[in-house]
């Protein structure tokens, strides 16, 4: 008996086919887990991908420290249950230099909180493969992305210099200095990683659900107050609101939206039908024309 | 016989002004939990053609684009009220200051119970390496032409790169329809001219729509401006094209990407069957040397199997441990593949520079990456005449014929027969890029004798223990440094390594 294929079984078959392949060919790699829904996709292709092996490689969590407590949280009670290893590392020059969300524009935070806080922590390990979730339907520079995305010395990456992909061959074989990044959920959308999500019922962080939140309305979006550290500015009031998250970043730079979805099946259903991008939610694309590419370019995966 | 789609349009003319999509717009708001099938449509031709409209076109009417990215283009109306959909499609930053298309870029949407992956190339630049990446990959193509212009030289170069890379299914899409007052006449010429054209080729659906991009004619809705056109809209003719065929049916085909241990007891080898079918109880063949094992398990996270076929990720216990490792390829032993040492191929040259003989090379095949022994150009493919001219040197964008002997046997099917183990890739020993791009047309068990073979070196793990890594564990990363440093010199001195691990 051979059951037809559905679109969500051929990604999940292709995703395994490429953390297969990153691992036979790269010595060393990672994965860069950041805890969300695109994360805990990742986590669990990996795990089918080496079953019954554990996945041949460690999880790595650049935290910037303005992460969601219920993150963390999450990040802990998963690679405690999975049994995994976790490297957290953070940017501590940056932390000690006083970077932070609240007083540096959004691009500049991510360049030293994120972007190099990842380059320093592949270097410290020498990692030379990193299997990150990014998909080519967030936005242009990624829809030019490739599965196997090379980055020079200086982790840089350049549109003209990215190899051809035939068929599905990759060619991972290095050059001198030569880095890679991983991309298994290049040809998925968001609302394929929520109809997976569901399919497989994966556990995600709570933040994803709607519940009652202390949240201000800054600019038009609504941020949720994770801690003390945000001031408010004048004629902000903190309001109870009932709102969940569509995608997770550092707290004062990702957007709520109001919602009644409390549990997973119905904020499936919600996504589903969503008439808005998911990058809304992400301040720190809106930042200028061409953020993700310029990001890329220094490093960013 | 390539057969342009002629039939009629269930609905008659009743469709033609009203409500243009409202079956497909339902379809997308449902947001099926499962898709049927995921299409890839590679688009070809160029930006004068109107290939970014096209594409945008399809995009406005026929997917689930979300509200703010309407709003975007809707500031974008002309003096008639149309948006301008090709902005939809606009690329880098990069680009835009340069004013160029740097290769090919995917997009995704659902329709009905569909997935669309358009992948879409540019038309001019280095087009020939960037349609055969696409087509590589492509279900369908849609072949975009100018309806003022008609088929001409690039159409033909289009078709011939089409059916290379093993693209079946074609489209031509004669785009621009209202600058030649949606004359029947001019496009059944074209059609005419396309029919003759795909027949050269192994095509095995080819449609001619007539559209015009610029107002969604023919795209997703059916236009009223050519009663004359019974055929079906372009949405209409994805909606129903098949995918490339996934070979069930085809001949068992296994490579192995990896080892998987779990403890003392279990030992599988990871990877997906790329076509037929195997069963828990059924024997394998593993080698040239004939080797078989039975599967005695068929293992994923969601449980065991009972039979595994094309496109399962999979991992295959077998009833003994065997002498197999990445880069093999099970089999049944009734047609295994061909164990090869020289092949004789059809390349695309993907690189930025011409072909160096005296560069190191190494040719990835399936799972498999094996030193390559010699490799000479023996013609040049005229992509307007089709013939075979001789040649021995290759340029940037070249089709040419060239003989390959290898280091060491490799598992690989002709083209023709089982395409997804009939196709590989260059590299440049030295530098690990993406040289070329091949299907294989003839393959030989043995090496054919050529006078500039290039020898081969087997650098073994005791050897360099004893000299360069001496005193470093042979799985330790400042081993696996040098030895990969000392291949990369002896490969650049035109020598192929091969480095032994036992």
């Amino acid at each position: 008996m051979t059951k037809s294929f559905s679109h969500l079984d051929a990604l999940e078959a292709e995703s395994i086919y490429i953390f297969r392949e990153a691992a036979a060919q790269f010595s060393k790699s990672v994965l860069l887990y950041s805890i969300g829904k695109d994360s805990t996709v990742l986590l669990h292709l990996a795990r089918k991908a080496f079953f019954p092996q554990k996945p041949p490689f460690p999880l790595l969590h650049v935290d910037t420290g303005w992460k969601f407590r219920d993150m963390i949280e999450f990040r802990d009670k998963t690679v405690r249950d999975l049994g995994l290893d976790l490297i957290v590392h953070r940017n501590e020059d940056g932390a000690a230099r006083g970077i932070d969300p609240v007083s540096y524009a959004p691009s500049l935070y991510t360049d030293v909180m994120k972007t190099q806080g990842l380059k320093q922590a592949l270097e410290r390990y020498g990692f030379n493969g990193a299997i990150g979730g990014a998909r080519r339907d967030e936005e242009a520079s990624r829809a030019k992305e490739r599965i196997f995305s090379f980055r020079s010395a200086n982790h840089r990456w350049d549109a003209r210099k990215q190899r051809s992909e035939m068929w599905n061959l990759l060619n991972g074989r290095l050059g001198t200095g030569e880095t890679v990044r991983i991309f298994p959920l290049s040809n998925w959308t968001e609302r394929d990683v929520w109809r997976y999500v569901r399919r497989e019922r994966l556990a995600v962080v709570p933040l994803y659900m709607a519940a009652e939140r202390p949240t201000i309305l800054r600019n038009g979006q609504l941020l949720m107050l994770d801690d003390g550290r945000l001031p408010l500015q004048p004629g902000e009031r903190v309001v109870n609101r009932k709102i969940r998250f569509r995608t997770l970043g550092c707290w004062p730079l990702t957007a709520a939206v109001e919602s009644e979805s409390e549990d997973l099946e119905s904020v499936v259903t919600e996504t589903l039908a969503a008439t808005t991008s998911e990058r809304q939610g992400r301040l720190i694309d809106h930042d200028q024309t061409g953020a993700m590419e310029r990001k890329k370019q220094e490093g960013y995966f | 016989m390539s057969a342009v789609a002629q039939k009629s349009n269930m609905h008659g003319y009743e469709q033609l002004t009203s409500q243009p999509i409202a079956n497909l717009d339902n379809a997308t708001i449902a947001h099926p939990d499962r898709l049927d099938a995921i299409v890839r449509v590679l688009t070809c031709g160029s930006v004068d053609d109107g290939k970014s409209t096209l594409i945008g076109r399809l995009l406005w009417d026929a997917s689930d684009l979300p509200d703010d990215t309407r709003a975007t283009i809707n500031r974008s109306v002309d003096a008639d009220g149309v948006p301008d959909v090709s902005l939809l499609v606009d690329g880098l930053v990069a680009e835009r200051e340069q004013g160029i298309t740097i290769d090919i870029a995917w997009r995704y949407f659902d329709a009905g119970h569909r997935r669309y992956v358009i992948i879409d190339s540019p038309g001019h630049e280095q087009y020939t390496r960037n349609m055969a990446t696409g087509a590589s990959h492509a279900d369908v193509a849609i072949m975009l032409i100018d309806a003022r212009h008609g088929v001409k030289r690039q159409t033909r170069r289009h078709a011939a790169i089409l059916d290379l890379m093993g693209v079946r299914r074609v489209i031509l899409a004669v785009n621009k329809m209202d600058l030649i007052i949606w004359s029947e006449e001019k496009f059944r010429a074209i059609e005419r001219d396309f029919q003759q054209l795909v027949r050269r080729f192994n095509f095995i659906e080819a449609a001619a729509i007539p559209v015009a991009a610029k107002r969604g004619d023919n795209v997703a809705r059916r236009s009223d401006q050519a009663p004359w056109y019974h055929g079906q809209t372009l949405i209409e003719r994805l909606s129903e094209v098949s995918n490339r065929d996934t070979a069930i049916n085809a001949p068992f085909r296994f490579p192995v990407q990896s080892i998987i241990r779990d403890g003392l007891d279990f030992r599988g080898l990871s990877g997906t069957v790329a076509t037929g079918s195997i069963q828990v109880g059924k024997s394998v063949q593993l080698n040239n040397s004939g080797a078989t094992a039975r599967i005695r398990r068929i293992v994923t996270m969601d449980g065991d199997l009972d039979i595994a076929v094309a496109g399962n990720a999979v991992v295959l216990q077998l009833d003994a441990d065997y002498d197999v490792s990445r880069g093999a390829i099970l089999a049944e032993a009734v047609q295994p593949p061909i164990y090869a040492q020289s092949l004789q191929a059809r390349l695309v040259w993907l690189a930025e520079t011409p072909l160096d003989t005296d560069h190191g090379l190494l040719i990835r095949t399936s799972t498999d990456l094996t030193p390559v022994s010699s490799l000479s150009v023996t013609a040049k493919l005229d992509l307007e005449t089709l013939a075979e001219n001789p040649a021995t040197i290759c340029l940037p964008n070249d089709v040419f014929l060239a003989d390959i002997s290898t280091s060491r046997p490799i598992a690989i099917d002709r083209f023709s027969d089982v395409s997804e183990t009939g196709c590989f890739v260059l590299v440049d020993a030295l530098s690990g890029s993406t040289l070329a791009c091949g299907v294989v047309v003839q393959a030989h068990e043995h090496v054919l004798k050529h006078p500039s073979a290039r020898p081969s070196f087997t650098l073994s793990v005791a050897q360099l223990e004893r000299e360069i890594c001496a005193g470093l564990s042979s799985s330790s990363d400042e081993f696996h440094r040098r030895a990969n440093a000392v291949a990369r010199i002896l490969e650049s001195a035109g020598l192929s390594v091969d480095i032994k691990r036992d």
